[in-house]
């Protein structure tokens, strides 16, 4: 039991009031403890050892609720006579202690579960009110869940008269008042009122206070009630997510937790597989990421070990952030770490082991002789020489029906004529390990937390692991009474293995199934004499480099907590942050030396050490951040509730970063620059920005009814000029509780109902360090032999450089009805971004200078979120399933005019086409116009003709033609000449020929009319962008008995994705290059010399196969490689088994939780891609994780 | 009392520990503001150093040569969207050509303006904003090669003033020459440097005068053309003399033979690239044979007594084979059996094959020829020295490709083994000349003085038919061991007649002398002929014997002249696109 406060343990029960200050102290805890841990009669399974020497009984039972979560309740007058005890207990059970201390008194007892009463021998329950004149009224109460409620008060409104629930939540009151009425109260739920006119027994179901009254959750500077929250802000329990998922990285598992929270996971790369986090949308074009402040200091999210977090908050709206000022317009997140409470010592254990697997892969062809075959048909298709000869291709065809058959050299014949699936090579499972142990506790005035970590995830790729560690100590002194002390000290150090796996994105591509990949510990060489010999080898890709990666985190913070009075507290805070990045690198010699098996020849030998180069860079990061803080906070009257803020910030952040290389190792195995021989080059930089700022809140309410919140910020930047560095963030915001108004509190179905309204003003800051300055940076040349240092301006800059502000408008809505089996959030916003940083392409004139960062449109996001909550049970199942769906629509509002295209005449009065596009908008295929979507789609449309070929009079029919774009017909064929005869003009490639357009080809809408099917003023802007108009999530949880199911569902709908990737979806071949396994039956061919060729195909999807690089009919930025976005997700499913508490304490423990979970299971998609999370293009796949974990406390 | 105190300390600790002033100033590290830029005399040097650095871009100066690909001389392994004739407005080449010579002129713009305000001695203040000029002339010249007529900008712009519109052809070439004159009017700007001088690599008055005669051919006035260049020949030029093939090594870069070349050194990124990919698999560090010489090249190559190659002396009836049936005179003695098949299934002309004597034949094919070829071009059965890692290797081109690196028989390996190409010698290190195959030593020539002495020629050929101009044509000839022309015996195959016959010997003494070195695209789009001897009819990328690997396609006359970049246009919209492309 968690007593604060000495003073308020009142003992006894003269009045109902006091008792209820105990109950408040304790009940929320009880009721935790009865209905979430889910244990089992804790009474009868847990012992207990304690030894009494002449003891009162008030210290008898305080011992035991020292050392027990057991609470005992009793009344002053019964015990204060009692004698002393002695006595000792080994493993007793409660009842034998209790027997045994009381037997001397008049006193017996009732347990339940925790809680335990301490009653007169002769107390019959329910019968102990004085005798007066009215009826008698009975009843049982209980909650949502229907278990009964022990200790619930019942008063007769406006007397003191009441009794308390016995532990089955049964009452019974005699003498009621026919007029009466009847208040049940238990704090933690929401008081109830019955009128008893005509009712002997009244049973009642208390509703939990919303998502409970006490819930507190962190904000700017501070916390803040649930209830009295005005702005849009998402909480996250985020300690009950990580004790039960394996969750390699804190960004990911915010997935489908919260609406308007997007996040996206680019890759799976360990060390870079953490999630993009977006806030309601893109906001801006340019830094879009959210803050993240860790335990009130702004910190990365990967520097945290997510068992050692407590909480998760998400600060969407102005009205919440804008605490933070300039950097906030993309939302901020606040992580809180857990600290040490417990009177006892506990100590955690957190373990998962997991199985990973790549989510998706794309496959390339592996058959080889396929292979040749399609590469063969795609020179014939353009008119030029074949590739491979017939003999190589029956020379495979005849390995391939006896593989294991060996050759003169005894090479059997699947590695001497291979067949590689590269992807099945490279990627594997592997088994992630995490352990975390944490110790936490409490003395009367010290708190502590200290954990330590471990993960180790060893890649889906060879050599590409990572180990990570973690340690962190939060430790908090009452110093006296005025003054807390404590530091938040935490490290990590991540060990990144240096497989080069953007060498195995890059060259999977570049690579065939000719060749073998590793034999008897060789790599192997392209085997065919056509093979390109630039097919590459992934192996010596991956393991070109030999060295180290280590990057070590460490975050201290000291802060101090003065209590100047009663109401008035003032905190420092200093926090150093620290990040150090340790590289090195040497070329390993092994993977020079390639074989080619079938003949035993070493193709390239192991390389000389004297080309050997060794690389060491160092990157380091040092931020302070000092900080003052002034918190206000008194009720006066009862009723007008008032905290303020006044706050100090100052942060200077500076990296550097060197590098140098030296060349010449004389032996592999040393690699210093001390073993190598010549200084190849040295380069280094460094750069720093700082910022200060002053900020304040005032939170006002009146009766936790009337709510108001004001908040400014005043944030100067080194980022900007002296004229545009200070910035002021100002935000409003007001609440009302309609549930708290007498006339709404007897709608019994409504258990809270709050109106939010904000509107407040955010900055970014997201500009270069330097970018307003005009700068000449250093370039080399030489002259006569000798290096010369030179300068050249940099990058265009912009004196005028200014904030980006955005400016949010939300309105909200909380509501919780149905005794708390429903409640719900709403929000609805308009965040509009000015003056948005960005760096526009320039004219193409202005050379290789870097376009200027500029204050450049205006994007308005509009948007409406939703969080939907059901609890409920049936039987014994309880459950919960929760939903939250965010719907964003993004339009930039102002950017540099409209877009206007039409038909002119020139001088000569011909008809010319005019368009503004290169003066009113930027981009390529995704562009930036007002009006639109930011970056949205910009593409041409392939050429839909409505099958027709010939007017009446013979004429061709313009109208006519493919109807999906393909020239798929000798009829096709003859419509396209007739076409390009009449003087239309096809765009890139223009005429009819094998090595222009010819059958399998696709050709271009002509949109503007101008006769030129395909030129560039025939894109379009689509209404379409990769980025999503809806995301949903939802939570489901299950529990049965012991048991329990979790799942988190994400999802994301209304984008379109460009994918359009060579080796994969694209039918343009190159040797030494992979061809798609998805475009091996599906692409156009046609023998136009033959008809009724077999191997004719063409209704296929894909187009002809191209040995071409630089054709680019069939790759024009067209919506025919547009696709669909939409996914859902189950990115977690877990099933839980907590074991008896009896079984639990025989292996001395206080609570085991085992559990299967797995990540990213299933993946419901139209996206032919590898991964609609990732965008349109390939990366290292997402892992799917199964794992085994297990939570223990001692 | 004790609690007051307390909090008097925190609160000094914090002013005195915070609330610097300047915290909010910070400056980089890195880089010089430009208000103090060109203040002092090393800071001027180091921004005319950033100028001269312009030119290591691809398409300004270090990698000129590959334009040649597109030539008569040279080509790619692969089809590129020029020769293939599918190229479209907003095609790389046209936006980084753009681009990378404008960074040069807006460099450029700075020094000139901001120069004369630098503190420095006025005799190198002088030479400094000549060489700057020279420089934006050189930028402004590859612009007008090729765009005819493009932005003039003389001074530095704001991002908002680079929206001007073409000026024409002609006044392009006004200011280059009005530059290079201010070049050739400075006193203080050098002839030329003495090999070793610290300046070596700067410009000098041979460059201008070379630069400035080549503009005057653009704009036909020859009368001016030949002056300049046989200013040129006054400044201490003169044309290297020695074994040929060491002109372009490492000894020889720094000879008065060599008027403006792109400085390299064996340092990454300051080095020369032309090996990587006109090497091939045994070349240094295992390089890419990316751009190959031209069969056609090959072939054009007269006999050494200047009479035309004609296959059939050698190999009689090959003119009349088809290409496959050709390549039997390639293929390498002793073939076994199923090389035999292969090739007879390939449609090689196996009557013909001889299992001894088959390399001799064709060997001899190339021994009796300019010695230019044999020192510029790996031709079949001949040896290059290449290196395996740091061990030299002499290997040999022979076909098919049997192998090995480290062993006999030592064949040459290329990316593109199972074709038949010759490969460059000229600029591919040989041995361990190099310690990269990304960095090598060797600068890379801009404009050599043979270059100068054959438009000496070609200016006074184009006023009239001129014996000096054959002795000029001679003293490019006579110095690689080439038979020298002359006038006089029409019987004798050196004879030259008439103007026409010297400008077709001119010419393709240019594409001799001058392959794989940037220079023939530009001469065969100055004459017109590029359609011609690019784009005939059956023309591609072909192997030794003709085969084709992929066919050339003409897109249309106007490709004479590059399409302004198309999202250049769409921005500028005083920037009109030159006829004929479709934007």
């Amino acid at each position: 039991m968690k007593k604060n406060d000495p003073k308020q343990r009142h003992r006894g029960w003269p009045t109902l009031k006091k008792i209820l200050i105990i109950m408040k102290l304790t009940t929320v805890l009880i009721f935790m403890a009865l209905f979430q841990l889910s244990a089992k009669s804790y009474s009868q399974e847990t012992k207990l050892s304690l030894k009494f020497e002449n003891e009162t009984l008030e210290n008898v039972f305080n011992k035991i609720e020292a050392n027990s979560q057991f609470s005992i309740f009793y009344k002053n007058e019964l015990i204060k006579d009692s004698k002393e005890v002695t006595g000792e207990f080994k493993n007793a059970m409660i009842f034998e202690i209790l027997d045994q201390v009381l037997k001397a008194e008049n006193l017996s007892y009732t347990v339940k579960d925790r809680l335990i009463m301490i009653v007169p021998k002769d107390y019959v329950a329910n019968d102990n009110a004085p005798l007066q004149p009215g009826k008698k009224v009975t009843g049982k109460v209980s909650d949502s869940s229907g278990a009964s409620l022990p200790g619930v008060s019942v008063v007769v409104k406006g007397t003191t008269t009441g009794v308390i629930t016995d532990i089955n939540g049964n009452y019974s009151l005699a003498n009621v008042p026919e007029n009466a009425t009847l208040q049940f109260s238990f704090v933690g739920m929401k008081t109830q009122e019955v009128s008893v006119a005509g009712k002997m027994a009244i049973d009642v179901i208390l509703a939990e206070e919303s998502v409970g009254i006490e819930e507190v959750v962190a904000v700017g500077y501070g916390t803040q009630k649930k209830v009295n929250m005005t702005g849009a802000v998402s909480s996250v329990k985020f300690q009950e997510m990580a004790s039960g998922r394996p969750m390699i990285n804190v960004s990911t598992a915010l997935a489908g937790v919260s609406s308007g929270v997007t996040v996206r996971q680019g890759n799976g790369k360990p060390g870079s597989d953490t999630g993009t986090i977006r806030i309601r949308g893109i906001g801006t074009l340019n830094n879009s990421d959210p803050l993240i402040i860790i335990d009130g200091m702004e910190g990365t999210l990967d520097a945290v070990n997510p068992q050692d977090i407590e909480s998760i908050s998400i600060l969407k709206d102005a009205a919440s952030a804008s605490i933070y000022g300039s950097r906030a317009a993309n939302g901020v997140i606040l992580v809180t770490t857990k600290k040490g409470d417990s009177k006892k010592l506990n100590v955690t254990y957190n373990g998962i082991f997991s199985v990973a697997e790549p989510t998706n892969l794309l496959d390339f062809i592996s058959d080889y002789p396929t292979y040749m075959r399609l590469m063969n048909e795609s020179a014939r298709n353009i008119g030029t020489a074949e590739v491979f000869g017939s003999a190589t291709i029956s020379a495979w065809d005849t390995a391939n029906k006896d593989p294991n058959g060996l050759n003169s050299i005894g090479i059997p014949n699947y590695v001497a004529f291979p067949n590689t699936n590269w992807n099945k090579e490279m990627y594997r499972k592997n088994l992630v390990q995490d352990h975390t142990v944490t110790v936490n506790g409490a003395t009367q005035n010290a708190r502590f937390l200290l954990s330590a970590g471990y993960l180790d995830n060893p890649g889906l790729v060879e050599n590409t692991g990572l180990q990570r560690f973690s340690l962190r100590s939060n430790v908090e002194i009452d110093a006296n009474k005025w003054l807390t002390v404590g530091t938040r000290i935490y490290a990590t150090m991540n060990n990144t293995e240096l497989g080069n796996y953007s060498n195995v994105l890059t060259y999977a591509y570049q690579s065939t199934p000719g060749v073998y990949p590793r034999y008897d510990g060789l790599y192997g060489y392209p085997e065919a004499p056509e093979e390109s010999a630039t097919a590459n080898n992934l192996y010596p890709m991956l393991n070109q480099l030999k060295g180290e990666d280590k990057v070590s985190r460490m975050n201290a913070t000291l802060y101090s907590k003065v209590k100047i009075t009663k109401d008035l507290s003032w905190d420092v805070n200093f926090n150093y942050n620290k990040r150090i990045d340790e590289y090195n690198n040497y070329n390993n010699p092994l993977v020079g030396k390639r074989v080619k098996f079938s003949t035993g020849q070493i193709m390239s030998p192991l390389t000389d050490p004297s080309l050997l180069s060794t690389y060491y860079n160092t990157y380091g990061s040092n931020t302070y951040i000092l900080e003052s803080l002034l918190h206000y906070n008194k009720t006066f009257n009862g009723k007008h509730s008032v905290t303020a803020l006044a706050g100090y910030n100052e942060t200077y952040a500076k990296s550097y970063n060197h590098n140098a290389t030296k060349k010449g190792l004389f032996d592999q195995s040393a690699y210093v620059f001390d073993a190598a021989t010549t200084m190849i080059s040295i380069t280094g930089t460094a750069s720093d920005w700082a910022l200060r700022s002053f900020f304040g809140r005032i939170n006002y309410d009146f009766n936790q009814r009337y709510l108001f919140e004001a908040n400014m910020r005043y944030d100067g930047s080194s980022r900007f000029s002296s004229d545009n560095r200070h910035g002021t963030f100002p935000s409003f915001s007001v609440g009302w509780r309609a549930s708290e108004e007498q006339f709404m509190k007897n709608l019994n179905f409504l258990q809270n109902l709050k109106f939010r309204a904000s509107w407040g003003k955010l900055g970014n800051n997201a500009s270069g360090n330097y970018d307003y300055m005009a700068l000449y940076n250093p370039v080399s040349y030489s002259y006569n032999g000798l290096q010369v240092t030179g300068l050249a301006p940099g990058k265009i800059p912009n004196p005028m450089l200014q904030w980006e502000s955005t400016t949010v408008g939300n309105i909200g809505l909380d509501i919780t009805v149905l005794n708390g089996r429903l409640s719900g959030e709403m929000d609805g916003y308009n965040k509009v971004t000015d003056g948005i940083l960005t760096t526009p392409p320039i004219y193409l004139t202005l050379g290789l200078v870097g376009a200027p960062t500029l204050n450049s449109a205006e994007v308005t996001n509009k948007g409406f979120e939703m969080n939907l909550t059901w609890k409920d049970h049936i039987g014994e199942v309880k459950y919960s399933i929760s939903g939250n769906f965010g719907y964003n629509k993004n339009t930039v509002t102002k950017y540099k005019g409209q877009l206007v295209t039409e038909w002119r005449t020139d001088a000569t009065g011909a008809p010319v086409y005019y368009s503004n596009i290169g003066d009113v908008s930027s981009g390529g295929d995704t562009r930036v116009l007002e009006g639109h979507m930011i970056n949205e789609n910009y593409l041409m449309d392939i050429y839909h003709g409505n099958g027709q070929y010939n007017n009446a009079d013979g004429t061709v029919n313009i109208e006519g033609g493919p109807t999906d774009g393909m020239i798929r017909t000798p009829a096709d064929m003859t419509w396209l000449n007739g076409m390009i005869a009449a003087g239309y003009k096809f765009m890139p490639n223009l005429t009819t020929a094998k090595n222009k357009i010819w059958y399998g080809d696709y050709i271009y809408a002509d949109s503007n009319g101008d006769k030129i099917y395909g030129n560039t003023y025939d894109k379009n802007f689509t209404g379409n962008s990769s980025m999503p108009k809806f995301t949903f999530g939802s939570q489901m949880n299950f529990s049965w008995k012991d048991f329990d199911l979790d799942m988190i569902w994400s999802g994301q709908a209304g984008n379109k994705l460009y994918w359009l990737e060579r080796g994969y979806n694209s039918s343009t071949t190159r040797t030494g290059f992979q061809i798609g396994a998805m475009i091996e039956k599906d692409h156009y061919y046609y023998n136009d010399t033959d008809p009724n060729d077999p191997a004719n195909n063409i209704s296929a999807s894909y187009p002809r196969l191209k040995l071409n690089e630089s054709d680019g009919q069939n790759t024009q930025s067209s919506t025919r490689w547009l696709y669909n976005g939409t996914f859902v997700r189950l990115k977690n499913l877990t099933l839980g088994y907590t074991l008896p508490s009896k079984i639990a304490a025989k292996i001395y423990t206080q609570k085991v939780r085992l559990y299967f979970s797995a990540e990213n299971l299933l993946t419901f998609t139209k996206f032919p891609g590898l991964d609609p999370e990732m965008g349109g293009y390939t990366n290292y796949p997402v892992i799917r994780q199964i794992a085994f974990g297990t939570n223990i406390t001692f | 009392m004790k609690k007051l105190k307390l909090i008097i300390i925190i609160f000094a600790v914090i002013f005195l520990t915070g609330c610097s002033e300047s915290l909010l100033d910070t400056t980089p590290y890195n880089a010089i503001g430009s208000t103090s830029m060109w203040t002092t005399e090393s800071l001027a040097d180091l921004g005319v150093n950033g100028v001269y650095q312009t030119l290591r871009q691809d398409y300004v100066g270090l990698n000129r040569w590959y334009f040649d690909q597109e030539s008569s001389t040279g080509m790619s392994r692969g089809a590129t969207s020029l020769t293939n004739g599918n190229i479209i407005t907003t095609d790389g080449l046209f936006v980084n050509y753009w681009k990378q010579n404008y960074e040069g002129i807006h460099r450029a713009n700075a020094a000139i303006l901001n120069l004369p305000n630098s503190t420095m001695a006025a005799e190198k203040k002088a030479r400094l904003i000549a060489e700057c000029k020279f420089l934006r002339a050189w930028f402004y010249f590859n612009l007008n090669q090729v765009f005819k007529g493009v932005p003039l900008y003389q001074v530095p712009v704001t991002l908002d003033e680079a929206n001007k519109g073409r000026e024409t052809e002609a006044k392009i070439w006004e200011t280059i020459v009005t530059d290079l004159t201010d070049c050739i009017n400075e006193v203080n700007l050098p002839n030329i440097y003495a090999k070793g001088n610290a300046n070596y690599g700067r410009v000098t008055k041979a460059a201008a005068y070379a630069l400035r005669g080549k503009a005057y051919m653009y704009t036909k006035d020859f009368v001016k053309a030949e002056a300049d260049f046989r200013s040129v020949g006054t400044m201490g030029t003169s044309l290297y003399q020695g074994d040929y093939k060491l002109l372009f090594k490492l000894a020889n870069e720094q000879h008065p033979e060599m008027i403006f070349s792109v400085q390299n050194i064996a340092t990454p990124g300051l080095g020369s690239v032309t090996q990587f990919y006109c090497g091939s698999r045994i070349s240094f560090g295992s390089c890419w044979n990316n751009y190959l010489p031209n069969p056609d090249l090959v072939d054009s190559y007269e006999k050494k007594d200047g009479s035309p190659f004609n296959w059939n002396d050698y190999l009689p009836g090959y003119n009349s084979m088809t290409p496959a049936q050709r390549s039997v005179y390639f293929l390498r003695d002793g073939l076994t059996a199923a090389e035999i098949t292969t090739f007879t299934k390939y449609g090689a002309d196996m009557t013909k094959y001889l299992p001894v004597g088959n390399e001799e034949r064709v060997r001899k094919a190339y021994e009796d020829r300019d010695p230019r070829l044999t020192a510029m071009i790996i031709t079949p059965y001949s040896s290059y020295l290449g290196a395996n890692g740091t061990t030299p290797y002499t290997y040999t081109l022979r076909w098919p490709y049997r192998g090995f690196d480290t062993a006999a028989p030592f064949d040459i390996k290329t990316d593109t083994n199972t074709m038949f190409y010759y490969l460059w010698r000229k600029f591919v290190y040989e041995g361990t000349e190099t310690p990269a195959r990304d960095y090598g030593p060797i600068d890379q020539p801009l404009i050599r003085y043979a270059d100068v002495v054959l438009m000496l020629a070609e200016a006074i050929n184009e006023q009239g038919f001129k014996e000096e101009a054959v002795t000029f044509v001679n003293s490019v000839r006579t110095r690689s061991g080439v038979v020298a022309l002359q006038t006089s015996n029409s019987a004798l195959p050196t004879y030259v007649g008439n103007q026409t016959a010297l400008r077709d010997r001119i010419r393709n003494e240019r594409r001799w002398e001058l392959c794989n070195e940037g220079v023939n695209l530009f001469d065969e789009m100055r004459w017109g002929t590029w359609k011609d001897k690019k784009f005939y009819s059956g023309n591609g990328i072909k192997q030794i014997w003709g085969t084709l690997t992929s066919p050339y396609s003409w897109r249309g006359d106007y490709i004479y002249n590059w399409a302004i970049p198309q999202t250049e246009v769409e921005m500028n919209k005083n920037l009109v696109q030159n006829p004929g492309w479709i934007n």
